[in-house]
């Protein structure tokens, strides 16, 4: 009898792995794949809320959450609309950029041609520029690959989000009876907290990400400063990553406020507004809508975010902190288990 | 609220009940029926037998049973051990189960005390579903086949949250059983140490 069992255990963790490794071998299928498990985390409590209750309930519900979803993508429609004439712009303003960087590199030049005597041969803002447009029309050239997974997505997303809304229960309800009775209590409270923590936190980004990117919009967009829709998405997006993700997202800002000769585009104004949505980030919203979904060092956090760049890109870096969280609760979990039976 | 009142309720204040066919409900009222062939061992007729559980409504008992883990266990298998993490509350849906108290291994009788039989419609763990950090007090093993059926602390939230009535009602009759076991507990603690003060005064 006890050999049948751990057959069965056996088994089980076999086909836990090979599904494992299926997953990092097919990245073309995993990644669409969680990306619509996410969609389908963060539309899950609104189906809830959506098919629950009285008709005039699940009415009220439904106006406030068109009201919500509009006025949170707001920044997001905006930025679309706007990219495409801000990096054209750009774009046109770049002969000019390059004209004003030889200018300060010629007086760098001459400040150490007359301070030591030495005359610097070098042509860095050629390069730059000449790189930059390489790995534009190299991102052109890719176009096509990109183009091509788009459609790829287009088309499993939709087939993969039909499958968490109306065949996972059915699939889970299967895969819970597969799992041997010796480890199924915990699995299966691991596996609950770690999708309602997963859930929350991709919900608690979106929505950190979303007041931050609309704060700094607005805020660019009241003072004036060039490309205030791209530079409040840029910031917004960035966000997601935990503490990193601030420090990219001003980036951008701070290389149109240091090449723009627009008055408006002043470095104090540009500096005031990130560090003030960062504040009101850090003191409001972090605290009261991520800490207490991960509960997690600093420092962990940190280097959980390299470690996952390194591991998956930037997808790797947002999707490692849940993953963190939950081998924390994992850890908690044999350590409670190993206290008791020492 | 009982879901014929309910749909009363609803037709007293004009609204239109859904007219979506509703298929989960025929199947469970097919089943549930006093004609079915299946009536002897569907879950309904299982749990109006099950004593905590007959304040629930026909309705409640087709929604709880939704929560439910049907796990099957073969004669003489570990159902949980003493000092395991405990999240689960399990009734006995066929066959018998063995409580055992400090027990040390399957073949070696000699190092437990067999303190209690459960047989159907019978139930254990429920401390687990209620406490934080549960330790199982006792071992369970299964006696024959067993089939378990068996709700846990994840199903319990998600009942509190989508069925708030059921889950405040079900979370009632658990602490009915708690509370049944502690005046249990008490009576045996005063009735020992009746004896223990007898014997004392015999010394």
């Amino acid at each position: 009898m006890q050999r049948n069992l751990r057959i069965k255990l056996f088994l089980f963790f076999f086909f836990l792995f090979a599904a494992i490794a299926f997953a990092i071998l097919f990245p073309r299928l995993t990644l669409p794949f969680g990306f619509a498990y996410i969609v389908y985390l963060m539309a899950k409590p609104l189906t809830a809320i959506l098919t629950t209750g009285s008709r005039r309930q699940r009415m009220f519900f439904f106006s406030l959450l068109v009201i919500g979803v509009s006025f949170s993508l707001f920044p997001l429609f905006a930025a679309f609309y706007n990219i495409d004439t801000d990096f054209s712009k750009f774009s046109s303003h770049l002969p000019e950029v390059k004209s004003r960087l030889q200018d300060k590199f010629f007086v760098i030049k001459v400040y150490v041609f007359e301070k030591f005597g030495y005359r610097l041969n070098v042509d860095p803002v050629s390069f730059i520029i000449e790189k930059l447009e390489t790995s534009g029309s190299l991102l052109l050239s890719q176009i096509p690959n990109y183009l091509s997974s788009f459609l790829e997505w287009l088309l499993l997303v939709p087939m993969f989000l039909y499958f968490f809304f109306f065949q996972s229960k059915r699939f889970g309800a299967n895969f819970m009876r597969s799992i041997p009775n010796s480890i199924f209590e915990k699995t299966y409270v691991l596996f609950s907290q770690f999708n309602t923590k997963f859930g929350e936190y991709i919900i608690a980004k979106f929505i950190e990400a979303t007041i931050l990117g609309t704060i700094i919009t607005f805020s660019l967009l009241i003072v004036g400063f060039p490309y205030p829709f791209v530079l409040g998405f840029l910031a917004g997006i960035t966000n997601i990553l935990p503490y990193i993700g601030p420090i990219i997202g001003i980036i951008p800002a701070l290389i149109v406020a240091l090449l723009s000769n627009d008055p408006n585009a002043s470095m104090v104004s540009m500096l005031v507004i990130f560090f003030a949505a960062n504040l009101i980030d850090m003191v409001l919203v972090f605290p009261l809508l991520v800490s207490r979904v991960v509960d997690l060092n600093p420092i962990i956090v940190v280097v959980s975010v390299i470690v996952g760049g390194q591991l998956g890109g930037v997808v790797g870096m947002i999707v490692i902190i849940p993953f963190i969280a939950f081998f924390k609760l994992l850890f908690e979990e044999i350590y409670k288990d190993l206290s008791v039976q020492l | 609220m009982s879901y014929e009142k309910e749909m009363m309720d609803k037709n007293s204040k004009g609204e239109v009940p859904n007219d979506r066919l509703d298929i989960p409900l025929l199947k469970y009222l097919w089943d549930a029926s006093p004609l079915s062939f299946k009536t002897k061992d569907n879950y309904h007729t299982f749990f109006k037998k099950v004593t905590v559980l007959n304040s629930f409504t026909d309705n409640e008992i087709r929604v709880f049973t939704k929560f439910l883990h049907r796990r099957e266990f073969i004669a003489n298998e570990v159902i949980f051990r003493q000092g395991d993490s405990g999240y689960g509350f399990y009734f006995i849906f066929e066959g018998s189960v063995d409580v055992f108290a400090n027990y040390q291994n399957i073949n070696n009788e000699e190092k437990s005390d067999h303190v209690i039989r459960l047989e159907k419609s019978q139930y254990f763990g429920e401390m687990g579903l209620l406490e934080e950090f549960n330790r199982r007090s006792a071992t369970v093993i299964a006696h024959e086949n067993t089939v378990l059926l068996g709700i846990f602390k994840p199903d319990l939230e998600k009942m509190l949250e989508f069925h708030p009535v059921l889950g405040a009602k079900f979370l009632r009759e658990t602490a009915l059983i708690m509370a049944n076991r502690m005046g249990q507990l008490t009576r045996e603690i005063i009735s020992l140490k009746k004896k223990v003060k007898d014997l004392e005064n015999r010394v």
